[in-house]
């Protein structure tokens, strides 16, 4: 049947009618479609009505996807960096940091220790680099103290109104803060437990850009300004 | 209201004019700024979640590839966003009805969300919500009782014929001519309020 033709002008209307509202059965649908692809007519008269139809859904209350729609879309068209976890647990996240921070912390962990004749059991050296690689803070806490002191490697701004904060990276689950730092970039932050015990499990540091006073949601929310990995001495 | 709607559609034909581009913001742009309405839209019609956000990345796989053939002159980008989901879940549903043979969706099953509250909006009541924005509220109506209930359970719950006359109650035939007028009149009713064009 030729849909196009002028005095089926109304049948066309109708059944594009239906196509866009979703009355048609499969068959009618499937077939639809295919004669749209070669012809004008139908194709307008289909579209004319999906315009239509699509006004109708504008008062839907929207309803969020679950993030591993995006994640696994993202996948699907390899996308750069397109992977469902977030960023704490992405191990090519690690990759640009890695280097610059052991070494940076090494030649910390010589100047720091190399006087003692004999080596804490465990102390901690964080050196915390931004996404271009420069070692920008260093954390560091002695065996048995339960002060991390932390200290800018380069002047720090901080935009008024927001805080940094300091999140501990564990191998499973989610960041955990260990609280604000000054917005100098040095000070000390207090331990939960000693150090061997806070940092049980723990492969990371983070700092991120958060609202005065810190995250509101015991997760981080800004951007992540530095991260570095732990080292144990 | 209007000039917020403008606004909007000007700023994702921009992005869709990008994605065209395989620019790969642009596409993450426009999701965040659609997807939860075209999500809704389809667990609408698929009523399963787990479906529903199958076809909710199979349809923006579409729009990714497809991007270029959207024509800004032609239709809003809201129009060819909710039409390519749509016709997927519609695609995905009318497919399903051939292969079960039956037509039971037990309402509510798996899309808690979907269930309706008692003295919530129906589906006749979220058409006029929805046309509210726009000079087709009046329109809808203007639709007798019979078509516009027809027409929003098709649209919103993505029924076809023979679902709606089981759940209206109603012979096939009736149904069918409730659709069938109420569309008429619809058209024929925005036409005259300059709405279409």
């Amino acid at each position: 049947m030729n849909l196009s033709r002028p005095d089926r002008a109304r049948r066309l209307d109708l059944v594009a009618a239906e196509y866009a509202l979703g009355t048609l059965p499969a068959r009618a649908r499937a077939r639809l479609d295919r004669i749209a692809g070669s012809d004008a007519v139908v194709e307008r008269a289909l579209r004319d009505w999906e315009r239509r139809i699509a006004m109708l859904a504008d008062g839907v209350a929207p309803i969020q996807p679950p993030p591993r729609v995006w994640a696994s879309l993202a996948r699907r068209l390899g996308f750069d960096g397109a992977d469902d976890a977030p960023w704490w647990r992405r191990l090519g996240f690690w990759r640009p940091f890695a280097l610059a921070s052991f070494a940076a912390a090494f030649a910390l962990a010589v100047t720091l220790f190399a006087p003692r004749t004999e080596r804490p059991a465990e102390s901690i050296v964080v050196v915390f680099a931004g996404p271009d690689a420069r070692p920008a803070l260093v954390a560091s806490v002695p065996s048995g103290d339960r002060f991390l002191a932390v200290k800018a490697l380069a002047p720090v701004t901080v935009p008024a109104g927001r805080a940094l904060e300091l999140w501990m990276l564990p191998g499973q689950g989610a960041p955990r803060s260990l609280g604000l730092i000054p917005a100098s970039g040095v000070g000390q932050v207090r331990l939960p437990a000693p150090p061997e015990l806070a940092f049980r499990g723990i492969d990371a540091l983070a700092v991120s850009l958060e609202p005065a006073g810190g995250s509101p949601t015991g997760l981080p929310t800004g951007p992540v300004l530095y991260t570095g990995r732990l080292e144990r001495l | 209201m209007a000039a917020d709607a403008d606004a909007r559609n000007a700023r994702l034909a921009a992005l869709i004019a990008r994605v065209a581009l395989a620019d790969q913001r642009a596409f993450a742009d426009l999701y965040r700024q659609t997807s939860s309405h075209l999500f809704s839209v389809a667990l609408r019609i698929v009523r399963e979640r787990g479906i529903a956000e199958e076809l909710l990345q199979e349809a923006y796989v579409n729009v990714w590839h497809h991007a270029g053939t959207y024509a800004a002159e032609r239709a809003q980008p809201t129009t060819w966003l909710t039409a390519i989901v749509r016709n997927r879940c519609l695609d995905h549903v009318r497919k399903r009805d051939v292969d079960t043979v039956s037509m039971t969706r037990d309402a509510g099953d798996d899309a808690p969300e979907l269930a309706l509250p008692d003295g919530g909006p129906g589906p006749a009541e979220m058409l006029l919500a929805g046309a509210e924005a726009h000079a087709i509220r009046d329109c809808v109506e203007r639709l007798e009782g019979g078509s516009r209930q027809a027409i929003a359970l098709a649209f919103f719950q993505g029924l076809t014929h023979s679902e709606l006359a089981q759940h209206l109650a109603q012979p096939l035939g009736t149904v069918k001519s409730w659709i069938r007028r109420g569309l008429e009149r619809l058209k024929g009713c925005l036409e005259g309020a300059g709405v279409t064009e």
